[in-house]
C-alpha cells in the first residue's frame, strides 16, 4: 500500500486497522465518544427547558392543583417509557425528600396481570384506557409518556381522560407525533415535546422533566401565592 | 460515440443477461451502493434484463438522499444570515429541511447561489471581497478530493471570506454498517465506481475477508453493471468471495494518491454523522483540520445543529437501507413527486425514488413479482 492511501485509510476507515492499534489509543477514542455523547446530552436538555418553560410550568400547576383538590395521578408509557411511569409514580408516592408529602400516583403499566388480559382479549391499544376508565376521577391527572409521540394505546388514553374530565400531560420526542397534533386540536392539556430523533437524547431529557416536575409540583404546593384560581 | 456505444451494445447485454440466467436460478439479492450506478440500472432497464431471481436492492450511495434533515436546516441557517452569498450542487436547493428548502430561501431574498463545483465558489469569494462565501460540501470520497483541493487552494492564494459547510461522508463505514444490519441479508456488492477511483480497491477486502461477501468494483455505462453483476452471480456459484474490479480502465487498486493525500491534510474524521434513515454511523462524516479553521463554516457560524425527525409519511429511510422499495412508499408517486418532493430520494436524480419515478419502473416490478410467484 502506498503511503497516502495508507494514511488516509488509517485515518478515515480505522476499523480497517484495529489490530495495529495501541489499546490507549482505542481507550481515548472511547473517551471522547463518551464525553460526545454527554455534552449533546446536555445541549438537548437545556434547549428543551429554556423552550419549555412556560409549558412545564403549566404542566406543574396542573398536577398541583389535582392534588390539592384531593385527585390522584395516573402515568402510563410503553417499554423504556414505561419504566418512567413507574419511576414517577415512585417518586410522588415515595418522596426521598423530608418535608415532601408522600401524593397519590399510580402506574398503569405496572400490573400485568391486568395489561396482558386486556392485550389478549381486546388488543393492547386499550391496555391503558380500561385502567382509565376503572380508576380514573373527574380532577385526576394522566400522564402519558412516548418517545415518538404516536403510541396508540396512550392516544386512546387520552381520549378516554378527557372524556371523563380528566386534565391530561403528555411527554413526547421527535416532533411530537400524534400527541402533539392533539395538543394542537385542544385535546392535550399539555404536550412537552424534546425535539431531537435520538431516541437516547429524548429519554435522557425526559427524565430530568420528570424530576424537575415533581420538585415544582412541591414548590406549588407549600407556596399558596402561586395556588391556581 | 466512441467509446460509450461500446458498452451499450444490446446484443452483448443480452447475452450477458443469459449468462446469468444460466448460471443459477436461486434467489440472489445484490445491492449496488453507488447512486450512480442506480441511476444506470433504471434508465437502461438493467433489472429487466436479469432474470427474476437476481434482485438488486438500492443502497444508500446518494450523498443528497442522505442528508439529514437537521444539516438540511442548519445549510439554510447560514444562508440566511446577512451577508452570506450560500453557493450549493443544484440538486441541494431543492431538498426539503424542517420547514423549507433553499430555493425557497433564495426566493426569501437569501443569495443562494448554484455552483458546478467549489472552485466556482472560491472564484465567486475572489470576486466578491466583501462578503462571506459559504460552500455547501457534500458528497462521498468522490467529490471530498475537490473540496479539499479547493481548500488548498484558498489557503495559498488567502481568500479569507471563502467557507466551507462540510458534509461529506465515507463510503466504507457504511458499507461495514449494512454488512452489521441484521435487516438486510445482501449476497454481493456492485461496488462503487468514482469512489474507487479515489480510495481504490483495497479498502473493500475487508467486504470479502471478513464477512464472505463478493464484491466488484463497476463502470458505469450498462455493459459495465451487467458484466458486474456476471462476476458476482459467478463467484456466488463457485464459493469464491474476493474484490474484483470490472472498472479496470479507470479504477486502480491503490486508488488516487494524489486525492488521498489531499484530503488527509485538509479533512479529519467526525467521532459520529447522521445518516438520514441509517442512523449515525462512527466515523463516517468529514470536518475540517484545526489548520483549517479560519475556512470552516461550522466554527464561523452558530447554527441550530439538531437532528430532526424526518416527517411522518417520507419513508426515505427503509429506501436507503434497501428494505422497502420506493413504490412501496406510502407517498411515492402522490404527495412525493419530483416537483413536490417530501423526501431527498426523490430529488436526488440519484435517488432511488427519483429514478422510479423518471424511468417508470412500477409495471415492471408487478411483472417481475408475478414471474417470481409463479417459479
Amino acid at each position: 500500500m502506498s503511503g497516502a492511501s495508507d494514511d488516509f485509510s488509517r485515518a478515515f476507515y480505522p476499523f480497517l486497522h484495529e489490530e495495529e492499534r495501541a489499546p490507549e489509543e482505542i481507550t481515548d477514542e472511547l473517551r471522547f465518544s463518551l464525553l460526545e455523547k454527554a455534552r449533546e446530552s446536555v445541549a438537548v436538555k437545556t434547549r428543551f427547558f429554556e423552550e419549555q418553560a412556560d409549558a412545564i410550568l403549566d404542566a406543574g400547576r396542573i398536577l398541583a392543583r389535582a392534588f390539592r383538590r384531593g385527585g390522584k395521578l395516573l402515568v402510563c408509557g410503553n417499554g423504556g417509557s414505561a419504566t418512567d411511569a413507574q419511576h414517577i409514580a415512585v417518586e410522588f408516592m415515595h418522596p426521598i425528600t423530608v418535608g415532601r408529602a408522600a401524593l397519590p400516583a399510580v402506574c398503569l403499566a405496572n400490573d400485568m396481570a391486568m395489561v396482558t388480559a386486556v392485550a389478549n382479549d381486546v388488543g393492547v391499544e386499550h391496555v391503558f384506557s380500561r385502567q382509565v376508565i376503572a380508576l380514573g376521577r373527574d380532577g385526576d391527572v394522566l400522564l402519558g409518556i412516548s418517545t415518538s409521540g404516536n403510541s396508540d394505546n396512550l392516544v386512546r388514553a387520552f381520549e378516554t381522560a378527557r372524556s371523563m374530565r380528566l386534565a391530561t400531560i403528555g411527554f413526547a420526542g421527535g416532533e411530537g407525533g400524534r400527541m402533539a397534533a392533539l395538543h394542537s386540536e385542544g385535546k392535550l392539556d399539555v404536550c412537552l415535546t424534546v425535539p431531537t430523533s435520538s431516541i437516547h437524547r429524548v429519554q435522557e431529557t425526559h427524565v430530568t422533566l420528570y424530576h424537575v416536575l415533581w420538585d415544582l409540583v412541591h414548590t406549588i404546593l407549600q407556596d399558596r401565592r402561586g395556588e391556581p384560581a | 460515440m466512441k467509446f460509450m456505444d461500446e458498452y451499450r451494445q444490446r446484443d452483448v447485454a443480452r447475452r450477458l443477461a443469459d449468462e446469468i440466467a444460466r448460471l443459477t436460478d436461486r434467489p440472489l439479492k445484490l445491492m449496488e451502493v453507488c447512486g450512480g450506478h442506480t441511476h444506470t440500472i433504471f434508465k437502461y432497464g438493467i433489472e429487466d434484463l436479469l432474470p427474476p431471481n437476481v434482485q438488486m436492492i438500492h443502497g444508500p450511495g446518494c450523498p443528497v438522499c442522505v442528508i439529514p434533515l437537521g444539516r438540511v436546516d442548519d445549510s439554510i441557517s447560514i444562508a440566511l444570515e446577512p451577508g452570506v452569498i450560500f453557493t450549493t450542487f443544484g440538486d441541494m436547493m431543492r431538498v426539503p429541511g424542517s420547514s423549507t428548502n433553499l430555493l425557497d430561501a433564495k426566493a426569501a431574498g437569501a443569495d443562494v447561489r448554484m455552483v458546478y463545483s467549489p472552485l466556482d465558489a472560491l472564484k465567486i469569494a475572489k470576486k466578491h471581497p466583501d462578503r462571506r462565501v459559504v460552500f455547501l460540501a457534500l458528497g462521498f470520497e468522490t467529490t471530498a478530493p475537490s473540496t479539499a483541493l479547493t481548500l488548498q487552494q484558498a489557503a495559498k492564494d488567502r481568500v479569507d471570506n471563502f467557507s466551507v459547510f462540510c458534509n461529506h461522508i465515507t463510503i466504507v463505514p457504511a458499507l461495514k454498517a449494512i454488512l452489521d444490519s441484521p435487516d438486510l441479508k445482501i449476497d454481493g456488492f456492485v461496488g462503487p465506481g468514482h469512489v474507487s477511483t479515489v480510495i481504490g480497491t483495497r479498502p473493500y477486502d475487508f467486504v470479502a475477508r471478513e464477512y464472505g461477501k463478493p464484491l466488484v468494483v463497476a463502470g458505469f455505462e450498462p455493459l459495465d453493471i451487467l458484466q458486474s453483476v456476471y462476476m458476482i452471480v459467478r463467484q456466488i456459484v463457485e464459493r469464491r468471495a474476493e474484490v474484483e474490479n470490472q472498472y479496470g480502465r479507470v479504477v486502480l487498486r491503490d486508488g488516487n494518491r494524489r486525492a488521498m493525500e489531499a484530503m488527509f491534510e485538509v479533512f479529519e474524521p467526525r467521532e459520529f454523522f447522521e445518516w438520514r434513515g441509517l442512523g449515525s454511523i462512527a466515523r463516517s462524516g468529514m470536518r475540517l483540520r484545526a489548520s483549517y479553521a479560519a475556512w470552516d463554516a461550522e466554527r464561523l457560524f452558530s447554527v441550530p445543529g439538531l437532528r430532526i425527525a424526518d416527517p411522518k409519511a417520507c419513508q426515505c429511510g427503509e429506501i436507503l437501507k434497501g428494505v422497502k422499495k420506493p413504490w412501496e412508499c406510502k407517498v411515492f408517486g402522490t404527495a412525493c413527486t419530483p416537483e413536490t418532493p417530501i423526501g431527498s430520494c426523490m430529488v436526488s436524480s440519484e435517488g432511488a425514488c427519483a429514478a422510479y419515478y423518471n424511468f417508470g419502473r412500477l409495471s415492471k416490478v408487478a411483472e417481475r413479482a408475478a414471474a417470481m410467484a409463479e417459479k
